[in-house]
């Protein structure tokens, strides 16, 4: 079970808003701080983890919960 | 009967398309704010593709003769500020007239708000804004054809076919042969027919898929919108939504009803269907605002990024070509205006 420092909901959110918020927010975290994004936008959910392991970033995991729910967890570098 | 046969062809052609744009999170707005936005190319090498393979198709059947070629007009106010203000228009709105033609068959209450705002916009400037334009958006025409301009007049299809030829076989040694290369060395099969109906309905589309797809089926819209309906064009979207407030039962009509219910499907399918409304209400009032623009700028451009984009640049109209690069530079000054200006 991982830690979650911080937890970001894009439920909602247009494009590309989840992607620009989530690398807001990475910016602002400490290294080894996981973030936990929750995107219910299907582009975003497959572009995020590929936009922050382009960052540096380790994206823990995506998985999809339910019916347009995706919950993707990043550790900051 | 006639009307069953039209009503039927772009209602079928739509749920495919749809079902695509839906299966490949195909949006141009996308592929062309994510160059700048996230140096992210994927969706752009789709539209290239589209472009490539729609050239070939179409310069093929108007070689035979058996369509004719349609290109769009040039008119330096209407193609340059149309297009131009549809690119600001679809930052806004969160999506081009088909990405968010799409997303409503996904649920987004965001994007209904553009469309309707969107087929509002077609219709007023269609009606008013437009003929008040009249002196204004006069077409500058071939000299020779005396047809709309075209990059190289009586000789455009097959100049048109010899560059999708280039195009395809760029994107196919720069991009398909890598790919082929490393599933060799990892030993995976270079075309994996395993779990196809997982695949067709489940998983997303990849670029290429997408792509090829869908430069095929502009093809064959095509052929079938003029044998079903006299209808000599490839795919467009913002006709068939000003059609939907002017109760005009009209091939484009059906075309975009069925984008909505191929993409509804589609979503059901692979369970990312769902009502979602935007959490900040302001969203909505640039969605609102941005289909609007939309909607003005494609009615002064002669058609939206699919009309122009994707059927008009493949048959070498000179305006579509100026409505593209003018949409393409709207979209990236909202872009940095709304998402990259305050970053450091």
């Amino acid at each position: 079970m991982v830690d979650i420092t911080e937890t970001l909901d894009c439920s909602g959110d247009v494009c590309p808003y989840p992607d620009v918020k989530s690398k807001r927010k990475i910016k602002k975290m400490k290294s080894g701080e996981i973030l936990k994004i929750i995107v219910d936008y299907p582009l975003s959910a497959e572009r995020i983890p590929e936009t922050m392991k382009s960052l540096g970033h380790e994206v823990i995991s995506t998985e999809k919960e339910g019916t347009a729910a995706w919950v993707i967890l990043v550790k900051v570098k | 009967m006639a009307l069953l046969l039209v009503i039927l062809s772009g209602m079928i052609i739509g749920i495919i398309f749809g079902f695509i744009l839906q299966r490949g999170r195909f949006c141009m707005n996308s592929a062309f704010r994510d160059i700048i936005l996230l140096k992210e190319y994927k969706l752009f090498k789709g539209v290239i593709l589209i472009l490539g393979v729609s050239m070939i198709g179409f310069s093929i059947m108007i070689l035979s003769g058996v369509l004719t070629a349609a290109p769009k007009p040039f008119t330096i106010v209407g193609s340059i500020l149309g297009g131009f203000i549809f690119g600001i228009g679809m930052v806004l709105a969160a999506g081009c007239a088909s990405g968010t033609t799409y997303r409503v068959g996904e649920g987004m209450i965001g994007s209904l708000v553009a469309l309707i705002t969107l087929a509002v916009g077609v219709v007023l400037t269609s009606l008013f804004i437009k003929p008040a334009m009249a002196g204004i958006l006069f077409p500058i025409n071939d000299p020779t054809t005396k047809g709309s301009l075209t990059i190289a007049g009586a000789f455009t299809p097959i100049v048109m076919l010899i560059i999708g030829i280039i195009v395809i076989a760029i994107l196919s040694f720069k991009e398909l042969l890598p790919s082929i290369k490393e599933k060799k060395s990892a030993n995976e099969p270079v075309l994996d027919f395993s779990n196809i109906g997982n695949k067709m309905f489940k998983t997303p589309y990849p670029w290429w898929v997408a792509g090829l797809a869908i430069g095929v089926l502009n093809t064959i819209a095509w052929i079938v919108s003029f044998y079903i309906a006299q209808r000599n064009y490839p795919m467009g979207i913002t006709k068939g939504w000003g059609d939907l407030l002017l109760f005009v039962p009209s091939w484009d009509l059906f075309l975009v009803l069925g984008i909505v219910v191929g993409a509804f499907i589609a979503a059901v399918i692979s369970k990312e269907f769902k009502i979602r409304v935007p959490k900040d209400k302001m969203t909505l009032v640039k969605q609102a605002i941005g289909g609007f623009l939309m909607g003005f700028g494609a009615v002064l451009a002669a058609g939206c990024n699919v009309g122009n984009f994707l059927s008009g640049i493949p048959m070498g109209s000179v305006g579509s070509l100026v409505v593209g690069i003018c949409i393409i530079l709207g979209c990236w000054v909202m872009t940095y205006i709304l998402f990259m200006r305050n970053e450091d």
